[in-house]
């Protein structure tokens, strides 16, 4: 990959520059913080016109290694205000690495308004109009969108749903998957809303003439992409029918549910009488029964191998919605104390249609509903709440304003959030870990930022145990080989085969090498990941956070969470202490 | 190990283990109420006849993460995945805790 596409929403400009010396074996993640590090002034207005959106696929996206087709997306995060890096899995960026593209970097503003869709081939970018296409559902729109550009063989198409052309904070970015449905997405922190701000409604990607992705040492690549592909087909959760290909990340509902740990009712309490309705059994079986058919799940992207996406069906074995992640099913289930998994696959739906981001969707459905604007548990009225919110009325645009801001509107002191972005999927009182990392997330609340937080520090008793160098060193260490995970364009879930098969590990670092020519090594891994954390705190820092920002809810410290009765009680001086 | 049985736990199980409820139904609770006083994890499941390669290690006792060697005693909720269903971010927790059925032998 050798240049960088720059395109100005202000002229209607777009440009190819060589990758700067400085950006040398950058990608994904990296290079989106970079990018927006160096480039977006920190204080910037994330919906004016001096935020960028930064596309970049990562080191191996495009390649033959194994479950590597993944994309960042970076930018100022209108719902934090912070820096942001969304990552979703699509063929999208592969075609991007083949025609040698590291990243788009989309900047400016138009002046009149309008939106429009840029159209990316080897050549460059063209704008056009797309006004007409705005205000629509995207599952209803998709295929008039491929039809008109080649079919799904030719392109993939990017876009903002109807939330992010409103400038919602919850509006998430949309890619395609392998059937062209509209359903994948760079989900948090509301980038739609930065894309919609600039008035771009799609991004579609033609690689017609592309080469393949370039590898500087074939041999060293083949290696490490053997041993990848072995660790995951050998991990009990990464395998052909293994946990993630049987049941999806929505195998964790029952899991976390038994754990005490799984939010309801806006994070009242950790189990849900309904959990075994929404989860990944219920899916698995519903489908039997509904089509006739046992249906392990499928690929989200070209090349994956672990294959954990799913799909739900009506009554009459049509497809419902595709993909209900743990995530979703959790945020506009449990969370909302709906336990009908049929209302839950519509709104979810809905978020893939309206172009929303599930769990902050979740997340304000639950503080609405304390705040009286309906019971938890009234699937009906919640699916009514979300067509108001693509719609855009007045209370769709506070529901999609996220959920602090639903809080404020309807005097709702509990609304469980960091740094402005509701919380996943994990309660952080009975799972401690977790909240450490929500604390600390250069992303707010968020769940995939680092997998892990060194288990000696909390347990789930509530009993503090003092943390001591060692252990605060092993969880940086661990946010920063997610971080590097990040930049190679590998999904995150790799990291349960690879944290636990070291060849797996090795194989990840020489599949790098082998396209970069260096000579990285596992000790690279943490110096890379540390590099990106602190472009990521440095702009937070200038943006104006400091480590008030890394605390969680003050109701927290006070509500004993059942079944545990454990409210959050780590001190702020121990929180300090993994970045400090 | 002698073990009394004067109190009753609650087993809930899940996956292929729900065959060894009454309710083996994986859209519902699958539980199974089990003469007990004390004992560890691993006589339990012995005792059930669920076998040990099935299990993984997403044990929980009480709602926190256990290993086959923790004792459970009258009126414990123990939850049990098996190894197809170990998707919990093992991490988070303990490592001494984190057994693998496999390792105990």
């Amino acid at each position: 990959m050798d240049r960088i596409l720059r395109i100005n929403m202000t002229d209607r400009t777009a440009a190819f520059e060589p990758v700067p010396e400085k950006y040398q074996h950058r990608a994904g993640r990296w290079l989106t913080s970079s990018i927006v590090h160096d480039e977006v002034p920190a204080t910037c207005h994330p919906l004016g016109p001096n935020n960028k959106i930064v596309f970049s696929p990562g080191i191996v996206t495009g390649t033959a290694s194994p479950t590597s087709s993944r994309i960042s997306v970076g930018g100022k995060s209108p719902l934090t205000g912070g820096i942001k890096e969304a990552n979703a899995g699509t063929g999208w960026g592969r075609r991007l690495a083949s025609l040698g593209i590291r990243a788009i970097v989309v900047e400016g503003q138009p002046k009149d308004g309008g939106f429009w869709l840029l159209k990316v081939t080897k050549d460059g970018a063209s704008f056009e109009p797309a006004d007409d296409w705005t205000g629509k559902r995207l599952s209803e729109i998709y295929p008039d969108i491929f039809a008109k550009h080649g079919g799904k063989d030719a392109v993939d198409v990017c876009s903002v749903g109807a939330a992010g052309e409103q400038r919602m904070a919850s509006a998430g970015i949309c890619f395609n998957d392998q059937e062209g449905r509209p359903s994948r997405y760079a989900g948090r922190g509301g980038l739609g809303a930065v894309l919609g701000s600039k008035g771009v409604k799609f991004i579609v990607v033609d690689n017609t003439g592309a080469e393949s992705v370039p590898i500087t040492d074939q041999a060293v690549f083949d290696g490490g992409r053997k041993k990848m592909a072995s660790a995951l087909t050998e991990h009990a959760i990464t395998k052909p029918e293994g946990a993630l290909n049987s049941y999806g990340t929505a195998v964790l509902v029952n899991i976390i549910n038994e754990a005490g740990a799984l939010p309801t009712n806006n994070f009242r309490k950790g189990r849900f009488e309904g959990a075994a309705k929404i989860a990944g059994e219920a899916i698995f079986e519903g489908n039997k029964e509904r089509t006739g058919e046992t249906h392990y799940n499928h690929a989200c992207s070209p090349g994956c191998i672990i294959r954990c996406s799913n799909t739900w069906h009506r009554p009459d074995g049509s497809v419902h919605t595709s993909c209900l992640e743990y995530e979703s099913a959790w945020a506009l289930g449990a969370n909302c104390g709906i336990d009908d998994l049929d209302q839950v696959a519509e709104l979810n739906q809905l978020c893939n249609d309206y172009g929303l981001d599930t769990i902050e969707i979740g997340g304000a459905l639950a503080v609405a509903m304390e705040g009286g604007v309906a019971e938890f548990g009234d699937g009906a009225r919640a699916i009514e709440l979300l067509h108001e919110i693509g719609k855009a009325t007045p209370l769709g645009k506070i529901l999609g304003a996220g959920a602090l801001v639903t809080g404020k509107t309807f005097g709702v002191a509990r609304v469980p959030h960091v740094k402005g972005q509701n919380m996943p999927a994990y309660e952080p009182r009975a799972i401690k870990g977790i909240g450490m990392t929500y604390a600390v997330s250069t992303m707010g609340a968020d769940h995939t930022s680092g997998y892990t937080i060194a288990p000696e520090i909390l347990g789930v008793s509530g009993k503090l145990d003092p943390l001591n160098p060692d252990k605060a060193e092993l969880a940086r260490n661990f946010q920063y080989a997610t971080a590097f995970i990040d930049t190679t364009g590998h999904c995150l879930f790799i990291a349960f085969a690879i944290l636990d098969i070291a060849s797996g590990f090795e194989g990840m670092v020489e599949e790098c090498n082998g396209v970069l020519g260096t000579d990285w090594t596992a000790d690279d891994v943490g110096r890379i990941g540390k590099e990106i954390l602190e472009l990521e705190l440095d702009f937070n820092r200038r943006a104006g956070f400091t480590k008030l920002d890394d605390r969680l809810p003050e109701f927290m410290t006070l509500e004993p969470l059942p079944p545990h009765d454990v409210v959050w009680d780590v001190p702020d001086r121990e929180i300090d202490r993994v970045f400090g | 190990m002698q073990v009394q049985e004067s109190g009753m736990i609650f087993v809930h199980l899940y996956g292929k283990l729900r065959r060894f409820a009454a309710d083996s139904d994986p859209r519902s609770e699958s539980v199974l109420v089990v003469p007990w006083t004390r004992g560890t994890v691993a006589d339990l499941v012995g005792r059930l006849g669920i076998p040990r390669g099935e299990l993984g290690s997403n044990i929980f006792l009480n709602g926190r993460y256990a290993a086959l060697d923790s004792t459970v005693s009258d009126s414990d909720r123990l939850g049990l995945f098996p190894d197809d269903m170990q998707l919990l971010y093992k991490w988070y927790f303990d490592p001494e805790l984190v057994t693998d059925a496999k390792s105990e032998g």
